[in-house]
């Protein structure tokens, strides 16, 4: 992992952990679900979370994930938001 | 349409600074909560957004005679203030209207977000004629809606005190939700929850009461209602469906929720228990076409979360895009809520 995609996945942690009002995802392993029985993210903290991520790093999820399989787990969401802003050397 | 109107205080909605007047607070403008009265009469909350300490809010409240579904009064910007009440009444910022005297405040505000509707105090009763202020259908729903939405801020409020997973503090809330076959008595709300409905709405169409009726005769359809209750109040009918029963597949083709209803756990139990049904009845799948909209993510967040997959060769391009979202029912079926009860 790149310095830049290190970075990214902690700060996507750290959302998930003011969204949740928890700090289970800062420690979660990278595979943990993020709704339902993983991190429990309903759809109002889904919301809040992709809203968050659009404004922060102009990445747009809901419209361009159509089965929003980026919210599989942290790492998805983390790896999806690293290839699209450039973090591991991709072009967007 | 408007949903919510979020007030100024100083030289607004009170004639006058009130920290420059702090032993004898300014009185209110009786022609703006004149307006403000009406447009609750509508259906349309209230919210203050004010650059004052708490006690500000506390104040509007009582001189207006008014319980605000949301306050925010603080030192930080107003396009910050707008955001936070927009999340904390689960609404979207062209739901909202603001007004305020200072044309700067407004001039930010128009710039941070402008799809908020921003008004002069000076406008706003010739605007609450405008249509973005007259919903189509107001039921005794729409009528209390701003008690309901006080009720939601003592949910909150209790919900930050209880920490504990989300299933705990619905339980706690005594959240019972009631899923039945719609009868002739809900077509009204039915159509209004078609026209208000935006997050969680799977066509984002307007659907007459007609219609509903046609459907409730149909023997190939079912119309299911939601409703929803805790110890907090009652929100009456806050969600439906309508689905195609078909032998090996049942299609929803409309599927929506009121939004004051957003993370209570309805729109899982609704999907829990279409599933369930379905499966009961012999089918091997349930489809739900959906609008891909950016109004609507928290629908699909719950779509992809109850184990509904898009097909996406069968994704249909031009103005209004849609997908079908499907679930096949042989593996293990979503759990039905202990507090929810289903039709018989």
């Amino acid at each position: 992992m790149t310095a830049e995609a290190a970075a990214l996945n902690g700060e996507i942690r750290q959302l998930l952990a003011e969204i949740t009002g928890d700090q289970a995802p800062l420690r979660a392993p990278p595979d943990t679900p993020l709704l339902r029985d993983g991190l429990g993210l309903d759809s109002l903290g889904g919301t809040m979370l992709l809203t968050e991520i659009k404004r922060r790093y102009g990445v747009d999820v809901a419209d361009e994930d159509l089965n929003l399989d980026s919210l599989a787990s942290i790492g998805a969401l983390a790896a999806y938001v690293s290839a699209r802003t450039g973090a591991v050397g991709r072009p967007r | 349409m408007i949903k919510c109107v979020v007030w100024d205080l100083d030289n607004t909605l009170l004639d006058g600074v009130y920290l420059e007047s702090a032993e004898r607070p300014p009185a209110v403008n009786a022609a703006l909560v004149t307006v403000l009265r009406d447009l609750a009469g509508r259906g349309i909350l209230h919210a203050i957004a004010s650059r004052n300490p708490p006690d500000a809010g506390q104040y509007a409240e009582r001189a207006t005679d008014h319980a605000f579904a949301a306050i925010q009064c603080g030192w930080g910007s107003k396009p910050t203030a707008i955001e936070a009440i927009a999340a904390e009444l689960g609404m979207t910022a062209h739901e909202l209207a603001f007004v305020d005297d200072d044309a700067l405040e407004r001039a930010e505000v128009s710039f941070r977000l402008p799809q908020v509707l921003v008004l002069a105090p000076q406008d706003f009763p010739a605007a609450a004629d405008w249509p973005q202020f007259s919903p189509p259908a107001v039921t005794d729903e729409a009528r209390r809606r701003g008690e309901l939405y006080l009720q939601r801020r003592s949910r909150q409020e209790e919900a930050r005190a209880h920490g504990g997973s989300r299933d705990d503090f619905l339980r706690f809330c005594h959240t019972t939700v009631t899923i039945a076959a719609a009868v002739t008595e809900d077509l009204p709300r039915l159509h209004e929850l078609s026209v208000r409905t935006h997050q969680f709405n799977s066509t984002g169409k307007a659907v007459g009461e007609a219609q509903f009726a046609s459907l409730l005769g149909s023997a190939e359809h079912r119309v299911a209602t939601v409703r929803l209750a805790d110890r907090f109040g009652d929100d009456g009918l806050v969600g439906a469906c309508v689905i195609a029963v078909g032998a090996r597949r049942w299609q929803v083709s409309l599927l929506m929720m009121s939004c004051r209803a957003l993370g209570r756990g309805v729109i899982d139990a609704l999907l829990a228990w279409i599933c369930r049904a379905a499966s009961d009845a012999g089918a091997a799948e349930v489809a739900v076409t959906c609008m891909l909209s950016p109004r609507n993510v928290p629908l699909r967040i719950a779509l992809a979360g109850a184990g509904f997959r898009a097909d996406e060769t069968a994704l249909a391009e031009g103005p209004r895009r849609t997908a079908s979202y499907r679930r096949a029912l042989g593996d293990v079926l979503p759990a039905v809520p202990d507090w929810v009860t289903v039709p018989g």
